[in-house]
């Protein structure tokens, strides 16, 4: 019992420092990824744009949600006129940046891993290295990149369609006036402290982790299709498991 | 190539959505907005207290937002803050007699500053400044004015000592302060139980200078704010003789505890009568602390 | 042996895994030629063209390419000498991605700034030499495991190269495919002047286009000579091999302790 134990701990262990050691070697491939800056630019098309309609539509409706939530019990309190001010906090800081990162994680960093694992199965990375073409330079790092461009985006996108939806079940639902609605929001809302060090620097930061994670587990996927089935698995464990940890410890240090 | 070329425009077309939200999100729902509404001109203030006031707060008339809180200083070598206020060009007619107030919007919400009319025919200048001001009510003053309470005891001169029964004091301690319209009279000098009585007697030495206190005033039992401490209050009768050293307290009203004050604070502001130990005094609170 | 050999492999020691994988082999590739490399499976024919190309390394020994080091190379060095071998995958590894003329155009596209026009004429040469012009603008999953063989050769000779290396180019191909590959693989060989290289089982296939054929077993080449003499040169290796027998110096049994034992038997030997 103990041995498996120690064996978990130290495949965890060999896992993280061997994802650390592949995140050099992305960061070392990403100047000569530049010659591929096209491939980069289609990748963002695939994890970015085609992760819109799913951010969106769960954008849309954390915001109602929070909106109703948040109006029942902000009315208890005769607060109801704070409900904008909230969902936007509560969204900007924290919702947002961290449901869209795991909204990432399932729809493109899955296939990301899938993608890349499916080329390691088929001799695809060996047939670029055979073609003097490094597999790191052309396909982890532009995939790495998108990863990192794509997701403050696709953080923000969120954002915006949840005080969208906070708005619509707030103000054309419930009744919160249209004014108070914005200009609680407005007052409170901070652009530094809620919008560059809540969603962006947030979403920046999972979008390294989530990608590399992805990217890593696809790599280094065993060529068999088990294998590619339990690295997609593993990405989606992986990226909520770093991504709420690092969302604790980022938020320890910013607010 | 034509594959390649859709690729570059959907990824283009999603960057640009991805700002455009970004956008928004800075300037529509932040107090970026509160920044860039025209040009204005300041305005001074001071106030004794600013509370939570903070810059880009917004400043308003008849709840109308006018402009913002640029600064916030304090004024040098005094206990009082100066705020700048940048109010919008289009509102040039405000007249100077005008009273500033520091407002907290709602229970939870932001302070703002509130500008009530005067009746100067003179609109205040550009870089003038608005003598006249309200500073910030902490929300445990208010309350405390609410219920008749005021802020912490003066200092005193000499004192004559009266005594009242309580059946609840609550969380009442010595040395707490005796308070009259909100303004602090005295102390309360001890607090015992006679033998043979389920009351508590409390002793209060009040200042000398307030020695035309009706004998028949009742005190009452406050709590200033949600987490204050608590305080006697006087509430003068109508009575032609005056309290004398010695003297009791016949109207007295127990500690209220904090639940029955936000419900009563929040359902209609208007207290039921809650009283204990035979108190016939009505506490008024609204009318307690204009008196 | 061969005066002039484009690869030159000489004391070649691999341990993979605790498992002795090459044995001091030694083997030289004539230019110009096509050498079959034949031997059991597990024998590590596709891990000595991964030592050729330098995708592994060995733990002792050279492998020389053209009078490079392979072992000894920078990542740029090697990259270099990879324009110049072409490698053809056992299942293709045709990038997913990209249409069949993409796929072949990547190597131009990636190491050259060509005009477009003569991309294409350069790629759509190939295409014609493989017999695949008109499957152009097919995508991979589109194609018959014979046609993307196809593909991924004409993507390995697109720039010329000195030295191609097959992976089992002949597994899972229905005769006429297999003819087709082999037939390629003569030509290019004769009017090219490509060396080439192909691991292989099937015998039929190598007699009809390898010019020099080594058997390799146990790390070690244990045979070598011209296909058709080669089957019947006396050696228990090529006769169990080429004779197909379930037993003989490649054992029938999995190395294993004494079964009586493993079944619990007390009388077993030890």
């Amino acid at each position: 019992m103990t041995t498996r134990d120690d064996n978990v701990v130290i495949r965890s262990l060999t896992q993280i420092g061997a994802c650390g050691l592949f995140l050099l070697t992305v960061l070392a491939a990403i100047p000569r990824s530049m010659r591929h800056g096209r491939e980069t630019l289609r990748q963002i098309w695939f994890v970015g744009a085609m992760s819109l309609t799913i951010v969106m539509t769960c954008g849309l409706f954390v915001g109602m949600v929070l909106g109703l939530q948040l109006y029942d019990v902000l009315s208890i309190f005769g607060g109801t006129s704070a409900t904008g001010t909230v969902v936007a906090i509560a969204i900007y800081r924290e919702l947002g940046p961290v449901v869209t990162a795991l909204l990432f994680a399932g729809r493109a960093g899955t296939s990301i891993t899938a993608e890349i694992g499916l080329m390691r199965a088929t001799d695809q990375l060996d047939a670029m290295e055979m073609m003097a073409v490094d597999p790191v330079a052309y396909v982890a790092a532009p995939r790495f990149l998108a990863g990192v461009i794509a997701l403050p985006l696709l953080g923000v996108v969120f954002c915006a369609m949840g005080v969208f939806g906070g708005h619509l079940v707030g103000v054309t639902w419930l009744g919160i006036d249209n004014g108070t609605f914005w200009s609680n929001m407005t007052a409170a809302v901070d652009v530094h402290k809620d919008i560059i060090n809540g969603v962006l620097l947030k979403s920046f930061a999972f979008g390294i982790v989530v990608s590399l994670i992805a990217v890593f587990q696809g790599y280094t996927t065993p060529p068999t299709s088990e294998g590619v089935a339990y690295a997609t698995t593993r990405t989606v464990v992986a990226s909520s498991i770093a991504i709420l940890a690092l969302d604790f410890v980022l938020t320890s240090f910013l607010i | 190539m034509t594959q390649r070329r859709s690729y570059a425009v959907g990824t283009g077309l999603f960057i640009v959505l991805g700002f455009a939200a970004l956008a928004y999100l800075a300037t529509q729902t932040t107090s970026v907005a509160n920044s860039r509404q025209g040009s204005s001109y300041p305005v001074e203030t001071r106030f004794a207290n600013v509370g939570q006031l903070k810059v880009r707060a917004p400043v308003k008339i008849a709840g109308v937002r006018v402009g913002s809180v640029q600064a916030i200083d304090l004024v040098p070598g005094k206990e009082e803050a100066k705020v700048t206020l940048s109010i919008d060009d289009n509102h040039k007619d405000i007249p100077d007699d005008s009273v500033a107030t520091i407002y907290t919007s709602g229970l939870l919400g932001d302070q703002y500053v509130g500008i009530q009319f005067g009746r100067s025919k003179n609109p205040v200048k550009e870089g003038g400044e608005l003598g006249l001001t309200r500073p910030a009510q902490q929300l445990e003053e208010m309350l405390g004015k609410f219920f008749g309470g005021g802020s912490a005891p003066d200092h005193l001169g000499g004192t004559f000592h009266v005594t009242g029964n309580f059946t609840n004091i609550g969380g009442l301690q010595v040395g707490a302060a005796v308070k009259m319209a909100g303004v602090p009279i005295g102390s309360v000098d001890s607090i015992v139980i006679k033998p043979g009585s389920s009351e508590a007697t409390v002793t209060l030495a009040i200042d000398k200078r307030y020695s035309q206190i009706p004998d028949d005033s009742a005190a009452a039992v406050f709590t200033s704010g949600l987490i204050g401490s608590q305080y006697v209050a006087l509430q003068p009768g109508g009575s032609p003789e005056y309290l004398q050293e010695g003297d009791e307290l016949v109207l007295t009203q127990s500690a209220m505890q904090l639940e029955d004050l936000i419900g009563k604070f929040l359902v209609n502001g208007s207290p039921s009568n809650n009283k204990n130990g035979g108190a016939s005094g009505d506490a008024k609170p609204d009318n307690a602390g204009k008196k | 042996m061969t005066d002039d050999a484009i690869v030159r492999v000489r004391g070649l020691t691999t341990v993979l895994n605790g498992k002795t994988i090459f044995d001091s082999l030694d083997l030289d590739i004539p230019r110009g030629k096509v050498t079959a490399i034949m031997g059991p499976s597990g024998t590590g024919k596709t891990t000595l063209l991964k030592h050729i190309t330098g995708q592994m390394r060995g733990d002792a020994g050279s492998i020389e390419v053209d009078g490079q080091n392979v072992p000894a190379l920078s990542r740029e060095k090697l990259f270099e000498l990879r324009e110049r071998i072409g490698y053809l995958f056992q299942n293709s590894a045709l990038l997913t991605d990209f249409d069949v003329f993409e796929n072949v155009a990547f190597p131009l596209r990636q190491h050259t700034k060509l005009p477009e026009e003569l991309v294409r004429n350069i790629v759509l040469n190939k295409l014609q030499a493989v017999g695949l012009r008109g499957a152009a603008k097919l995508m991979p999953t589109e194609l018959s495991g014979g046609m993307a063989r196809r593909v991924a050769l004409a993507r390995a000779i697109v720039f010329d190269p000195a030295l191609i290396l097959y992976d089992e180019p002949f597994v899972g191909l229905d005769p006429i495919a297999l003819n087709q590959v082999l037939l390629l693989i003569r030509t290019l060989n004769e009017t090219l002047g490509i060396t080439s290289v192909l691991v292989a089982h099937e015998l039929a296939a190598v007699q009809k286009v390898a010019d020099h054929v080594y058997l390799i077993a146990n790390g070690k080449v244990v045979a070598q000579g011209a296909p058709d003499t080669l089957a019947n040169d006396g050696s228990p290796w090529t006769a169990q091999f080429f004779g197909g027998q379930p037993d003989g110096p490649v054992p029938f049994q999995y190395p294993a302790g004494d079964y009586a034992t493993a079944l619990g038997f007390p009388g077993g030997k030890a």
